[in-house]
């Protein structure tokens, strides 16, 4: 086995190693990152006074989160733009140091860039790409297996592998810039994995994509996780990613982790409402349905109403009595709405 | 080492990426060939303006056609081009992939400055023989010149990529590197010796130059294949080429340690 070392032993700038607890692969301490930017007002005055005194204002990107991950979790990390998700991924993968605060992932240190660290894990940049742009995928994954030094026949089962897992067989001798977004997205996947990463890190993995290849690389990550038993960190502006693959998720907003727990907590904690659905043989005819709960869709032989969940059963009865009920379900809110609830203070924080 | 792997694998495709776009990298080819022809014609007719007509400083036109011709040579074996390239990437966050691997970034620009230099020679060989043809430059290297000269330029080259490097680091605290480039190329020009020997150079100027890489890059190289200098001063020339290397490599590890902390990954 590599130089891979356990919480308990893992080398730290300051000599000291985190305290973790076991199986811990990503942890962080109230980690921060601030940047300095310069700003000025609008306007070609402002422009010349800013040669003589430039302005510079401090954003806190991320303000001393804490988080730990364990082996083989998912883990949604979500929030609106400018959160801190990127700048908190690229601080554990080592691409960032950061203000101040403390992380190890499998370990490591991730700002020291050890090669043993950085062979073990991995981030597939939904906006950025680890491929060269210029000559066909093949080559890009070639190179790939050469830096991380993997061997030559078992980095070639891992190539075909992937390549029949991604059906991107295809996309092997095309030039990278002649390929689709989605053919892309899925060789940046398969470049990313050829090492097979202890640690995965997926910033905007589906951006841009169409639905039917978002399933579709939603299904290989859940996958590569199971198979290979990787801890999985996920950004995603794509809700259905997230409620697909995570059973825990972290949101962040003003670089301040607002929730970290499982989804399903959340979505207990913050919707004490179901939302029912009815499909009738016939028309409504001016039922009240407002003495059951709000009503948020009503049609002549359709309705959808929010229910507190403690009278859920009690407003079923009463529709499958006073209706002529076809079909009814009964569902959780969206969770873009109960993420938005936390975004917009209504939910507690963590 | 994982390097023995990653080096060969950066190279292979350094080298397919210039057989990609070999009309490109022709054209930067030709472009360095359009300098020292210039300087050149420039200097033949100067020569012949000169009070005897024959000579200026000791040099004749056959001599100055030597060392442009030479100058020619070593400036494409010594040429870098980081001091564009890397501010380019870090300012629009292309460095990030890079910075994923577990091989310093700077291999792959090493292999892709190699590439360069090997696939150009197929166009630039013809053209060079074609100007000694038409110049008849008066080398007048021996073999103890050769001897000396060969490793010169070897070491020329790691002098000026490791501080072209070195300076390109500057772009984890500059925004806008261009400038910057175009100073550190002119000053390569200048104080190296292309646009002139520096022995045709004003005192002060080659003292200037005697603190600086440049002269180390080019001008010593081909002084040396000519046969000009004495072999104090060749061997004097190779512990500075040396010095200046020892220098960089220092200078190299405590900028990228400084400057990876200042790498904000802007855009990726």
């Amino acid at each position: 086995m590599e130089n891979a070392p356990v919480c308990s032993t893992a080398p730290s700038s300051e000599g000291a190693a985190l305290q973790c607890p076991l199986m811990a692969q990503i942890e962080a301490r109230s980690l921060t990152k601030t940047f300095r930017v310069p700003e000025r007002e609008g306007g070609l005055a402002a422009a010349l006074a800013g040669l003589l005194r430039r302005r510079y204002r401090t954003v806190e990107a991320v303000a001393g989160i804490d988080f730990t991950i364990a082996e083989g979790e998912m883990v949604g990390f979500l929030g609106p733009n400018g959160a801190g998700k990127t700048t908190t991924l690229k601080m554990l993968t080592g691409l960032l140091h950061p203000t101040s605060g403390r992380a190890t992932v499998l370990g490591y240190e991730p700002w020291r860039r050890e090669s043993a660290f950085l062979r073990r894990v991995s981030m597939v940049m939904g906006q950025r790409t680890q491929l060269n742009w210029d000559l066909p995928a093949m080559d890009s994954f070639l190179v790939h297996l050469a830096v991380y030094g993997v061997d030559r026949s078992a980095g070639r089962r891992t190539l075909d592998e992937l390549v029949e897992l991604l059906d991107i067989g295809d996309c092997l001798r095309k030039q990278v810039r002649t390929l689709s977004l989605g053919e892309r997205m899925r060789c940046e996947i398969c470049v990313a994995l050829l090492h097979r990463p202890a640690v995965l890190f997926l910033d905007e993995p589906t951006l841009g994509l169409d639905i039917a290849m978002q399933a579709r690389i939603r299904r290989f990550v859940a996958d590569y996780n199971r198979r290979e038993g990787a801890t999985v960190m996920l950004t995603s502006h794509y809700m259905a990613d997230v409620t697909a693959l995570c059973r825990r998720i972290i949101v962040i907003d003003h670089g301040r982790i607002l929730f970290d727990g499982a989804l399903a907590d959340l979505a207990r904690r913050l919707a004490p409402f179901k939302v029912v659905t009815v499909d009738l043989a016939g028309d409504l005819d001016g039922y009240a349905l407002e003495r059951l709960g709000a009503v948020l869709a009503r049609g002549f032989r359709k309705a959808t109403l929010r229910v507190p969940k403690e009278r859920v059963a009690e407003v079923i009865g009463r529709l499958l009595a006073d209706l002529p009920v076809l079909d009814l379900t009964v569902a959780d809110p969206p969770v873009e709405e109960i993420i938005a609830q936390v975004l917009d203070g209504r939910g507690a924080p963590a | 080492m994982l390097l023995r792997s990653a080096f060969p694998a950066f190279l292979r495709m350094s080298l397919a990426t210039m057989f990609q776009y070999r009309g490109e990298i022709a054209l930067w080819a030709i472009w360095g060939v359009v300098y020292p022809s210039v300087a050149m014609a420039m200097w033949a007719a100067a020569v012949a303006g000169s009070p005897d007509g024959q000579t200026i400083r000791g040099f004749a036109p056959r001599d100055f056609a030597a060392y442009f011709w030479l100058t020619m040579v070593v400036g494409h074996a010594t040429t870098a081009w980081d001091v564009y390239e890397l501010g380019y990437f870090v300012q629009t966050g292309q460095f990030s992939p890079r910075l994923l691997r577990p091989v310093l970034p700077v291999w792959q620009s090493l292999a892709d400055n190699l590439a360069y230099k090997l696939v150009t020679l197929a166009i630039l060989v013809p053209i060079w023989a074609v100007i000694v043809l038409l110049t008849r430059p008066a080398f007048g290297t021996r073999t103890v010149d050769l001897a000396a000269g060969l490793p010169a330029v070897l070491l020329a080259a790691a002098v000026n990529y490791g501080w072209c490097y070195n300076v390109a680091m500057l772009s984890f605290w500059v925004t806008r590197m261009d400038a910057i480039g175009q100073g550190w190329f002119g000053a390569g020009l200048f104080f190296g010796g292309r646009l002139a020997p520096l022995a045709l150079m004003p005192e002060a100027l080659r003292k200037i130059a005697s603190a600086l890489p440049f002269k180390w890059v080019t001008w010593f190289p081909c002084e040396t294949l000519m046969g000009r200098l004495s072999p104090a001063a060749v061997t004097q020339g190779l512990i500075n080429q040396l010095a200046w290397i020892a220098l960089g490599l220092v200078v190299f590890r405590i900028a990228w340690r400084l400057g990876i902390r200042r790498y904000s990954g802007v855009g990726a």
